[in-house]
């Protein structure tokens, strides 16, 4: 179900805070974070974050088009290595 | 046969379920487009005046996505998904369900026709089992 509009999106506050101070300071060094239920916000635009899929840091640039999406939706957290038996043909 | 955007609609049906044949305009936009060019819901197109058939074409240009327009858009937001690389994207990418189905059985219209692999348990001996 989709979340209520009259709370707005999701964004994890600890996050945003770090945002903000990478963006003060100038710093463009990957984030690091576990937030993957935070919805990025037009401010992550142009930030590089490495979000964790429950083994290890996923690489990502946020571009605009990300905007309204969730971190979590851009590092899988599953393998998927094909079926067995396969490759035929 | 009254045209409208292209598309005919078809002439034995109550306007509000022929407009529905116009690609982008479902139950809520056909009866708003009538309310807004004052035509009965009921009234039969093939009934409808030259006059009338303008007015509803008129409204639907001027507020109304429809057609190629209307299925460019979603290609494009599709695309976009791809781009992104977002799971959705990925899903559309390999062609199974977006919205997170289950894909055990089930799944055939993403999926397509069942393609037979030897060997696999269907889902009946599963309930067995």
């Amino acid at each position: 179900m989709t979340r209520s509009q009259k709370k707005g999106p999701f964004v994890h506050e600890k996050l945003y805070r770090k945002v903000m101070q990478a963006k003060d300071t100038g710093v463009n060094t990957p984030i690091r974070t576990w937030a993957r239920r935070c919805t990025i916000v037009p401010e992550f635009v142009g930030r590089k974050f490495e979000i964790h899929n429950g083994n290890r840091f996923i690489p990502l640039f946020v571009t605009e088009d990300m905007v309204g999406h969730k971190l979590g939706e851009f590092a899988l957290s599953r393998t998927f290595r094909g079926h067995s038996g396969g490759r035929k043909r | 046969m009254p045209r409208i955007s292209g598309v005919d609609v078809p002439p034995n049906k109550q306007v509000q379920y022929s407009l529905r044949y116009i690609y982008g305009v479902g139950p809520h936009h056909a009866r708003e487009i009538l309310k807004e060019a004052g035509i009965d819901f009921t009234l039969k197109s093939k009934d409808l005046s030259e006059d009338e058939v303008s007015r509803i074409a008129g409204i639907i240009d001027r507020n109304y996505t429809v057609e190629g327009q209307a299925r460019r858009h979603v290609t494009a937001c599709i695309a976009r998904l791809r781009d992104i690389g977002c799971y959705r994207g990925m899903r559309h990418r390999v062609g199974l369900p977006t919205r997170g189905q289950r894909t055990r059985c089930n799944a055939r219209t993403r999926k397509g026709p069942k393609k037979t692999v030897a060997g696999k348990k269907g889902i009946k001996e599963l309930h067995r089992g």
